[in-house]
């Protein structure tokens, strides 16, 4: 159920994201929030895949994370100076659909935007294909997502302490003195590792499912949104800010609800909704 | 660099249908190392010039080949370690055998390369074939004699440097003093000693103490090529630091730390990615170091640490097309440069198959294309031009048709001559220019 449909939704995403970045490059209409967003949401998709990987490369892992943070830095900044101005595709919790939670409904909206919610729909009058395929993910999510990465660097490859190589001269002065604290690291890294590891049966992000229920995961939340990632914690619910650092990066896209009668559906739209309606139908 | 003659060797054949990984000249520039991923060594050597052949002076033909790496499988850490060669460093030649230095991501190697072209002859107790004769017919004795026979190349491990890197090795520096190397990964560079293989030296340690605060990885270092306690690593925000052994024995803080700001009217997105230093290399004088990223060469002059001294533009038309080359992640590629051996022209690889080369005394640059087609033996290298709009002429190619996958990552300058190495994917070309063939 979880991996149904995965790597036709990535493929659909990939598709439209070589048409975003080529409308990126030719500055066709894109506003520059928009562009930071394609961005962000290219780097994180990027770094999502990488941790699929057996042994993700450490300068790509490490340059991607450089710019993610970057541009966190950019909106944070940007959000405790003009709160109202982060709006492009951010749904209020106010107009979630009455029993599902509408495709792109934002996770966790900063805390300044949360309170500008009534603004934000009166500000965003335009609908725009691009604008609606975008992803938005928090800043949480994005602290999370490098944090988790460099850490299973981390674990993936620095199991081998260096100390072992160095003579017992006193050519070293660093190592004497770190060489058992530097082990007594490693082997708390692999601890930490197994325990990543332990519950391994549901997805290969179990760092992130470890502290969760799995009812918590299905209770009013449809999963089939997250093109990325299996594990989704509730959107709406008050508990989300606890969740915080344990979340997995979601990527989904959004929509403005306000104007709900006018939702231009665009090509990863369409799948999702059928999704969606499989969902409902109970299939 | 006009008016080249070209001579090529197209080795697609000899090595077969894997990927150039390296290229190096030895430092006589009559040996010519090629690593592939398929973990082969292929070695050329510079056929002598003869008067009655002159048109083949100068040719580069295969010496040896041999496999210096295997794919290895890390049991502890379920990961294959790759077989790719990722980079050769020749020792100077201190008698009648050459020496190099291969490396994988994880293991080094020092092979000896030694020519047996003379057999012994004339045993008393055994014949030609090796059996042994019988005594009664042996009725003098005889002392063997040395005779010619067809040139063997006989290549052999001496040491294997193992275990000594957690991350991928992306460069190994043979020290001046000819008794010591260094090897460089992602977080840590290593010294090693030649005759030594169950010990290094960490001298560089950029790893944090929390991995999630890490921020700047190592891509490349050298040695100073003549002072042997000098170093410099570059690092993926750009910089680069000198470091001297002399002053410490573990050289996390650097002599020298060389950076430009950031020029903010090209401020995007993508700044710290292109800013990544992809190789760095000392000029042979040793005043100066040519630093790579993404979309330029520069050349930094030691004694000034706040900016490069001069910039060249290698592809700035890509600037534009930085998103698209994101996604695909081109961006990524690390192409290698180099110098020539007077350090008045410097070379570096492109995309489409093209390179280029920066004369820094003429302001004069030139893109040059690597390609079956275009390069039949002696044929003339015809300059080629990019165009981004505006005035077409014939022959140009446009930024939107430039083959991406198509890219010169790695190429050596024949050390004394105006002879370099292009690795082309899976191909190898030799140009020489026959007509300026001395350096200026």
């Amino acid at each position: 159920m979880l991996g149904r449909g995965l790597k036709r939704k990535l493929s659909d995403y990939e598709e439209s994201m070589a048409g975003l970045s080529s409308a990126f490059d030719s500055s066709r209409g894109l506003s520059y929030p928009l562009k930071r967003q394609l961005v962000l949401n290219m780097c994180l998709t990027k770094l999502q895949t990488y941790k699929m990987l057996v042994e993700p490369n450490l300068h790509r892992s490490v340059l991607i994370a450089n710019t993610v943070r970057q541009i966190q830095e950019e909106m944070r900044q940007e959000s405790s100076q003009q709160p109202v101005s982060i709006c492009p595709g951010i749904a209020p919790a106010a107009h979630s659909y009455p029993g599902m939670e509408a495709p792109g409904i934002s996770l966790q909206l900063p805390a300044a935007v949360g309170q500008q919610e009534s603004h934000c729909c009166e500000l965003r009058s335009v609908e725009d294909p691009i604008e609606s395929s975008l992803l938005i993910v928090s800043d949480d999510d994005m602290s999370s997502a490098i944090s988790s990465i460099l850490k299973d660097l981390d674990f993936v490859e620095d199991i081998s302490p260096p100390t072992c190589l160095v003579p017992t001269g006193d050519d070293q002065p660093k190592f004497p003195e770190n060489t058992g604290l530097k082990l007594e690291d490693d082997r708390q890294d692999l601890k930490g590792a197994e325990c990543v590891f332990g519950s391994f049966e549901i997805s290969n992000s179990t760092s992130y499912l470890k502290d969760l229920a799995i009812d918590d995961i299905f209770e009013d939340i449809d999963t089939s949104m997250y093109d990325s990632d299996f594990c989704c914690p509730p959107l709406m619910s008050p508990r989300s800010p606890s969740l915080a650092t344990e979340e997995p990066l979601k990527t989904f896209p959004s929509c403005n609800s306000s104007s709900a009668n006018n939702i231009q559906i665009c090509r990863t739209d369409l799948s999702e909704l059928d999704h969606i309606m499989e969902i409902l139908v109970g299939s | 660099m006009e008016g080249e003659r070209i001579c090529e060797v197209d080795s697609g054949d000899g090595l077969g249908a894997d990927i150039i990984s390296t290229v190096e000249f030895n430092h006589t520039g009559e040996l010519l190392a090629t690593g592939d991923k398929g973990g082969r060594v292929v070695i050329f050597q510079r056929e002598p010039e003869s008067k009655n052949e002159p048109y083949n002076q100068g040719e580069y033909n295969v010496y040896s080949t041999f496999q210096s790496h295997e794919p290895e499988f890390d049991y502890l850490k379920s990961l294959e370690i790759e077989e790719k060669i990722n980079k050769i460093k020749w020792l100077p030649q201190q008698n009648a055998a050459h020496s190099l230095l291969s490396t994988n991501d994880k293991t080094i190697k020092l092979w000896k390369i030694t020519e047996r072209d003379k057999r012994p002859e004339g045993y008393n107790l055994k014949d030609e074939e090796g059996k042994l004769k019988d005594l009664s017919t042996v009725t003098s004795l005889q002392v063997p004699v040395l005779k010619p026979m067809d040139l063997m190349v006989e290549v052999t491990p001496r040491r294997i440097f193992a275990n000594g890197h957690t991350y991928h090795v992306n460069s190994i520096s043979v020290n001046s003093d000819c008794e010591t190397y260094m090897s460089a990964d992602d977080l840590r560079i290593n010294l090693w000693h030649l005759a030594i293989t169950d010990r290094s030296f960490n001298i560089v340690d950029i790893k944090p103490a929390n991995m999630e605060d890490l921020t700047e990885v190592i891509t490349a270092s050298e040695f100073h090529p003549h002072h042997c306690n000098l170093f410099v690593y570059s690092s993926s925000k750009g910089s680069l630091r000198l470091c001297d052994m002399r002053a410490s024995a573990l050289c996390d803080k650097h002599s020298k730390l060389y950076e430009e700001p950031e020029d903010p009217s090209n401020r995007s997105f993508f700044s710290e990615i292109i800013s990544s230093v992809s190789d760095v290399k000392f000029s042979h004088s040793g005043r100066y170091m040519l630093t790579r990223d993404y979309l330029t060469v520069k050349v930094w002059d030691l004694n000034m640490e706040t900016k490069p001294v001069e910039t060249y533009q290698v592809h700035d038309y890509l600037r534009s097309k930085l998103c698209s080359l994101y996604e695909n992640d081109c961006i990524f590629d690390k192409f290698e440069c180099a110098w020539n051996g007077s350090d008045s022209v410097i070379m570096t690889g492109a995309y489409n198959n093209f390179f280029r080369m920066f004369d820094r005394n003429t302001k004069r640059d030139v893109t040059l294309e690597a390609s079956r087609e275009s390069s039949k033996p002696r044929a003339i290298l015809k300059p080629r031009r990019v165009c981004v709009g505006g005035k077409r002429r014939k022959d140009d190619i446009s930024v939107d048709s430039l083959d991406f996958t198509k890219k010169i990552l790695h190429t050596a300058w024949h050390p004394t001559e105006n002879i370099i190495a292009i690795a082309a994917t899976n191909n190898l070309y030799i140009f020489q220019d026959k007509v300026n063939s001395e350096m200026h």
